[in-house]
């Protein structure tokens, strides 16, 4: 699992590479959801996931907890076909913003600025 | 049947399980769809074996992994020596009305049982002596 970081204007960019399961989600969780502070905006790229796990779902749950409860956004991209099914089963993706690309989902971000 | 997988019960093997079951999956010619179902299945249902059946119960131990095809379909099974779990009393901790309600209010817990029933076309559990025995079948399409 890569995790990688950056800051586009005042979004945060987290980028994750490789399977997300019960072996793996601990390491992302504890490197993204201190990200997640008062109106902070995260955009999470899973263009390089291809699976994903109910630990996965977990830890998309928290952060998910963690923003909104903080008043902050969180918009998910690149989601496969496989997890957006996982998600769409357990009732996770109706909760979530989704955008198909990065271009995309930064641009969703701007739109909720105005 | 291809040659059978011994792994150790701890989080760092559901990587080989999973390499296992794909494997099988590409050898059974399972459509893809099928084929990411079934290793979604048997790596939640492995992960509650390592997590709960031996590492809250106190235990350590291995796994076996292994697969039967027949024409029909592909079986992929999991034993372990784990304390006894009957998943299908898990089953009933998340329902479809569960997973309509708002994130804010769902449990965390759960969701991988209810994942892995969904995923495969039999879900199959049986304690033998001091062994769990999972079975996870998926029926293979007709070679057109």
């Amino acid at each position: 699992m890569n995790i990688e970081i950056q800051t586009i204007g005042d979004i945060q960019v987290i980028a994750l590479a490789g399977d997300v399961d019960a072996n793996t989600a601990p390491k992302v969780q504890q490197e993204i959801l201190p990200l997640a502070l008062p109106q902070s905006k995260i955009l999470l790229n899973l263009t390089n996931v291809p699976y994903m796990s109910s630990a996965g779902l977990r830890m998309l749950l928290s952060l998910y907890r963690q923003t909104t409860a903080k008043q902050g956004q969180l918009v998910l991209v690149g989601l496969g076909q496989d997890i957006r099914r996982t998600m769409a089963v357990t009732g996770f993706l109706n909760f979530f913003t989704t955008c198909d690309s990065l271009e995309l989902g930064l641009t969703v971000f701007k739109r909720e600025n105005h | 049947m291809g040659e059978a997988l011994r792994v150790v019960g701890v989080l760092e093997s559901l990587g080989a399980i999973a390499q296992y079951v794909k494997t099988a999956a590409a050898a059974a010619k399972l459509e893809p769809a099928q084929a990411y179902n079934l290793r979604l299945a048997v790596d939640e249902i492995a992960t509650n074996i390592i997590t709960h059946g031996y590492q809250d119960a106190g235990l350590s131990g291995e796994i076996l992994v292994w697969d039967t095809c027949t024409p029909k379909s592909l079986i992929i099974h999991l034993e372990d020596y784990g304390q006894a779990y009957n998943p299908h009393q898990w089953q009933a901790e998340v329902t479809p009305e569960l997973c309509q309600q708002p994130l804010e209010q769902r449990p965390l817990g759960g969701l991988g049982v209810y994942l892995a029933m969904r995923s495969v076309d039999q879900f199959r559990y049986g304690r033998v002596g001091d062994r769990n025995h999972t079975e996870f079948v998926i029926f293979r399409n007709p070679t057109p």
